[in-house]
C-alpha cells in the first residue's frame, strides 16, 4: 500500500474521525473548566457554610491553647454576626481516644452568650460514637451550663457512650476557654501553679478556709479519666497537712465499676490521717504520683484502677497544696 | 503490615464492591448462571483491575496532576481500560488459546463493566480511612488494593453462581423467574457480608 | 404523531431500563437507599443520555463506522465530564451525594445502549425524544424504588424525617436489591397482565371485523 493509497483509504478516515472528537472535546472541556472550576476557598467556604448552615463570610483567626483537655485546630469568626467557629479536639475515651467537634461559640457584648452548634467532625479510638445522638448535641445549645463550662456529670451524657461524651464536652469546654482568652475574660485559675494537677478540674474546684482551726476543706471536681468519668470529691485538710476527712461526693465510676473500687478509697480511711508523703507511701518505693503506670504492683489495681487513681490523685492534690493555701489566704489576710 | 491486613480485608470483606458499593452489577446479575463462568468472568474482571490501576495510577499521579489536567481523568481512564482490554484479548489468543477459550468471551464485556473504571477512580481520591494514619498513598499499595477487590469480587460472584445452580432445581413464580429471584438470592449474599461491617480497622 | 408516541410509550413503559431492560443497575442500587440522590441521579442521566443522543445523531454520517463505539465513548465521558464540573459548581449537595457513581455514568449500559440501537440509525429530533423518554423513564423508576426505600429504612422523605419506624437494612444494598427485585416483578406482572388484555381485545375485534364481512 503506497502512501498516496493510505491517506485516501478507510483506516486514515478513521483515525482522523477520532481525532477530531477528541480534540473537540479537549477543547471544549478545557473551555468549561476554566469557566467552572471550583476553587480551594470556595470549597472551603462551602465546608463552612454546611457546617454554620447558613451562608456566611469568614476569617481566620490564629489559634492556641488555654485548656489541657483540647486541642484547638482551627477557629474563623463569623463576619455577619461576630460569632465564632472553632474546631476543637477534646480528649477523653478510650484509649486516648478524642473527637473533634465543631463549635459556634456565640457572642454578644464582648462575652460568650451560648453555643450555637455543635457538629462532630472525627474521631479516634470512640467505638460508641455512634450512640451520641442529635439530641445530645442539641442540649449543649438548648439548656447550656452554668459559664458553658459542660461536664458529664452535670447531665451532659449519653448513656452507653459516656467516654465519648466527656471528649465532647472537653471539646466544647475548649472552644469556649479559647474565646473567652480571645475576649480577654478567662478567669483567673488561682490552682494553676499547684502541684497534682493533672487530673483536677481546676476550674470547678474551690476551697474554704477556717482560720480558727487552721483547717482547709477542698470541693475538688477530677477530669475524667479512662473508664471513669468526673468525681466530686471533698477533703478536709487539717494542721501540718494532714487529711482529716475524705468524701466522695459524687462517683464517676461508670456501668457497675464502683463496686471494684477499694473499699478504703469508698469511705476516706485510706487516706484520712496522711500527709503527701503518707499518701506517697501507699505507693510503693515512692513511684510518681503523676502516671497512672506507677500503680503497678500496688493495692490500688482492682479493676476500678483508673476510679481508685483518681480518688489518690485529689487526696494527693488536697494533702500537697494546704501549705500554699495556708500561705496564700494568711497572706491575703495580712494585706487587709 | 497493619495497612496490608486493613487494604486485604477492606478490599475483600468491609468494602466489597459487589455487596457494599454496587459495582459491577452487570456481571453479577448477567454472568453468574454457572459457577464455571462466575469464576472465569471473576478472574478476568480482576486482571483486568489490576491491570488498569497499574496503569492509570502512575498516570495520573506523574502526568496529569503535574499538566493540571485532572478533569479529564474520565476520559483517560475509559480509553486506557478499553484499549487494555483489546490488548489484553489479543495476546490471550496468540499466547494461550486454552485460557482465551476460558476466558476470551467476557474479556469485550469488561470495557463497560463499572468495577473497573470504578476502582481506578476510587484509587486516585482519598483512601486514607482504609490505610491508617501517616501511611502516604503509592502505586503498590493501589495494586494491592486493586487485586484485592477482584478477588472479593470474584469471591461474591461465585457464591451467587452457586446459590443460583441450587435455585434452578425449584420452581420459581412466572413473575419472580429471571432477574427478580437473582435479586432476591443477592440480597440475602448482601446480608450476610454486612456482618462483616463490624470488623473495625 | 404517533411515532413520538410510541418512542414515548417504549422508554417509559414497554422499553423500560430499568424493570423490563434491566440496565444501569450499579447507580440504582447504590443510590435509591434516599430518594434525593436516587432521583438526583436519575435526572443526571436524562440529561447526559438526551444530549448523547442528539450529537451521535447528528454525527453519525460523519463518524466511520469501524470506530463508531470509541467515538460514542469519547463523546459521553466528555458529557460526564461536564455534568460533574457543572454540578460541582452549581449543585454541591448532589455532587457530594452522588458520589463515584457520577463518574461511573460513562460506563451506564442505558446510555451506550440507546446511542447504538436507536440514535446511530435515527434522526435528530426522533434520537432526542428517545433521549428524554429513556431518562424519564430511569429517573421515574429511580425516584419510585427511592421512595420506597427511604421510607421504610430511614423513615424520611427527600431527607424529611417522617415517622420513628425504621428497617434499617432497606437502606442498604440488601435492602436495595430486595426492593429492586420485588418492583421489577410487580411491573413485569402488570405489563403481562396488560398486554394479554390488549391482545384480547385486539383478537375479539379482529373477529368481530371477520364475522361482518362474512355476514
Amino acid at each position: 500500500m503506497s502512501v498516496k493509497e493510505f491517506f485516501k483509504g478507510n483506516v486514515f478516515k478513521c483515525i482522523i474521525a477520532l481525532l477530531c472528537v477528541l480534540l473537540v472535546s479537549g477543547i471544549f472541556l478545557t473551555i468549561m473548566n476554566s469557566l467552572l472550576y471550583v476553587t480551594d476557598e470556595e470549597r472551603f467556604e462551602r465546608a463552612i457554610n454546611k457546617i454554620y448552615g447558613k451562608s456566611v463570610k469568614t476569617e481566620s483567626v490564629t489559634v492556641a491553647d488555654y485548656n489541657s483537655n483540647a486541642t484547638i485546630n482551627e477557629a474563623y469568626k463569623i463576619k455577619d454576626d461576630g460569632n465564632y467557629l472553632v474546631k476543637s479536639t477534646g480528649k477523653g475515651g478510650f484509649e486516648n481516644g478524642t473527637v473533634t467537634c465543631w463549635v459556634v461559640v456565640e457572642v454578644k457584648g464582648g462575652k460568650v452568650s451560648g453555643i450555637g452548634k455543635v457538629v462532630i467532625d472525627s474521631n479516634k479510638n470512640q467505638s460508641y460514637i455512634s450512640k451520641i445522638s442529635q439530641n445530645f448535641l442539641n442540649s449543649f445549645e438548648n439548656n447550656p451550663a452554668k459559664d458553658f463550662y459542660f461536664t458529664t456529670s452535670d447531665g451532659y451524657l449519653t448513656s452507653g457512650a459516656s467516654m465519648s461524651s466527656n471528649a465532647i464536652c472537653n471539646a466544647v469546654n475548649g472552644a469556649v476557654d479559647f474565646i473567652n482568652a480571645k475576649l480577654g475574660n478567662l478567669a483567673e485559675d488561682i490552682y494553676a501553679d499547684f502541684e497534682y494537677v493533672k487530673n483536677i478540674i481546676t476550674k470547678e474546684t474551690s476551697h474554704e478556709y477556717n482560720a480558727e482551726t487552721k483547717e482547709v476543706i477542698f470541693h475538688i471536681k477530677t477530669n475524667g479519666f479512662g473508664n471513669a468519668i468526673q468525681f466530686t470529691i471533698d477533703v478536709t485538710v487539717g494542721e501540718n497537712g494532714i487529711i482529716s476527712d475524705y468524701d466522695i461526693i459524687k462517683n464517676g465510676s461508670t456501668s457497675g465499676y464502683e463496686s471494684k473500687m477499694l473499699a478504703s478509697i469508698l469511705d476516706g480511711s485510706l487516706f484520712i490521717g496522711k500527709d503527701i508523703e503518707g499518701i506517697k507511701g501507699i505507693l510503693q518505693n515512692g513511684a510518681d504520683l503523676g502516671t497512672i503506670g506507677s500503680l503497678n504492683g500496688s493495692d490500688l489495681i482492682t479493676g476500678a484502677t483508673q476510679s481508685n487513681y483518681l480518688c489518690l490523685n485529689a487526696a494527693a492534690f488536697a494533702a500537697a497544696n494546704y501549705n500554699t493555701i495556708i500561705s496564700m489566704e494568711q497572706g491575703g489576710q495580712e494585706n487587709e | 503490615m497493619g495497612t496490608f491486613i486493613a487494604i486485604v480485608l477492606s478490599a475483600v470483606l468491609t468494602n466489597n464492591f459487589i455487596t457494599v458499593k454496587t459495582y459491577g452489577i452487570c456481571p453479577f446479575l448477567g454472568v453468574s448462571k454457572k459457577t464455571s463462568s462466575a469464576a472465569g468472568m471473576g478472574i478476568a474482571v480482576t486482571l483486568v483491575m489490576l491491570l488498569a490501576t497499574l496503569v492509570t495510577y502512575p498516570i495520573y499521579t506523574y502526568v496529569m496532576v503535574p499538566l493540571q489536567i485532572e478533569f479529564l481523568e474520565i476520559i483517560f481512564f475509559i480509553f486506557i481500560i478499553a484499549s487494555l482490554v483489546q490488548m489484553l484479548e489479543k495476546i490471550i489468543q496468540k499466547v494461550s488459546p486454552s485460557l482465551y477459550g476460558a476466558m476470551g468471551i467476557y474479556l469485550p464485556l469488561i470495557t463497560t463493566n463499572c468495577a473497573v473504571l470504578g476502582v481506578t477512580e476510587l484509587l486516585i481520591g482519598d483512601m486514607s480511612a482504609i490505610l491508617g494514619e501517616g501511611v502516604a498513598m503509592n502505586i503498590g499499595w493501589a495494586a494491592l488494593y486493586a487485586l484485592f477487590a477482584g478477588l472479593g469480587f470474584t469471591l461474591v460472584m461465585i457464591i451467587m453462581s452457586g446459590m443460583r445452580e441450587k435455585l434452578n432445581c425449584y420452581k420459581t413464580p412466572k413473575a419472580l423467574a429471571g432477574f427478580p429471584i437473582a435479586m432476591v438470592t443477592a440480597c440475602f449474599i448482601c446480608m450476610a457480608f454486612a456482618v462483616f461491617g463490624y470488623i473495625s480497622l | 404523531m404517533n411515532k413520538y408516541k410510541k418512542i414515548t410509550l417504549d422508554g417509559l413503559i414497554f422499553q423500560n431500563p430499568t424493570f423490563m431492560l434491566v440496565l444501569g443497575t450499579c447507580p440504582t442500587l447504590g443510590l435509591i437507599s434516599s430518594a434525593f440522590s436516587a432521583m438526583g441521579m436519575g435526572l443526571t442521566v436524562l440529561v447526559v443520555l438526551t444530549l448523547s443522543n442528539i450529537i451521535i445523531s447528528a454525527l453519525r454520517k460523519v463518524i466511520p463506522n469501524s470506530v463508531r463505539i470509541p467515538c460514542y465513548i469519547v463523546i459521553i465521558a466528555t458529557l460526564v465530564t461536564f455534568m460533574r464540573m457543572f454540578l460541582e459548581k452549581f449543585l454541591p449537595d448532589l455532587y457530594d451525594s452522588l458520589g463515584g457513581f457520577l463518574a461511573l455514568i460513562v460506563v451506564n449500559c442505558i446510555i451506550l445502549g440507546r446511542a447504538e440501537a436507536y440514535a446511530s440509525k435515527n434522526g435528530v429530533v426522533e434520537s432526542a425524544v428517545d433521549g428524554i423518554a429513556n431518562g424519564l423513564g430511569f429517573t421515574i423508576a429511580l425516584t419510585i424504588m427511592g421512595i420506597i426505600c427511604e421510607f421504610l429504612g430511614k423513615g424520611s422523605l427527600f431527607g424529611a424525617q417522617i415517622m420513628d419506624f425504621q428497617i434499617g437494612m432497606l437502606a442498604k444494598p440488601a435492602g436495595a436489591f430486595l426492593v429492586y427485585g420485588i418492583c421489577i416483578a410487580v411491573f413485569v406482572y402488570i405489563i403481562d397482565n396488560f398486554e394479554r388484555a390488549r391482545r384480547v381485545k385486539a383478537n375479539k375485534l379482529a373477529r368481530e371485523n371477520l364475522l361482518k364481512e362474512e355476514a
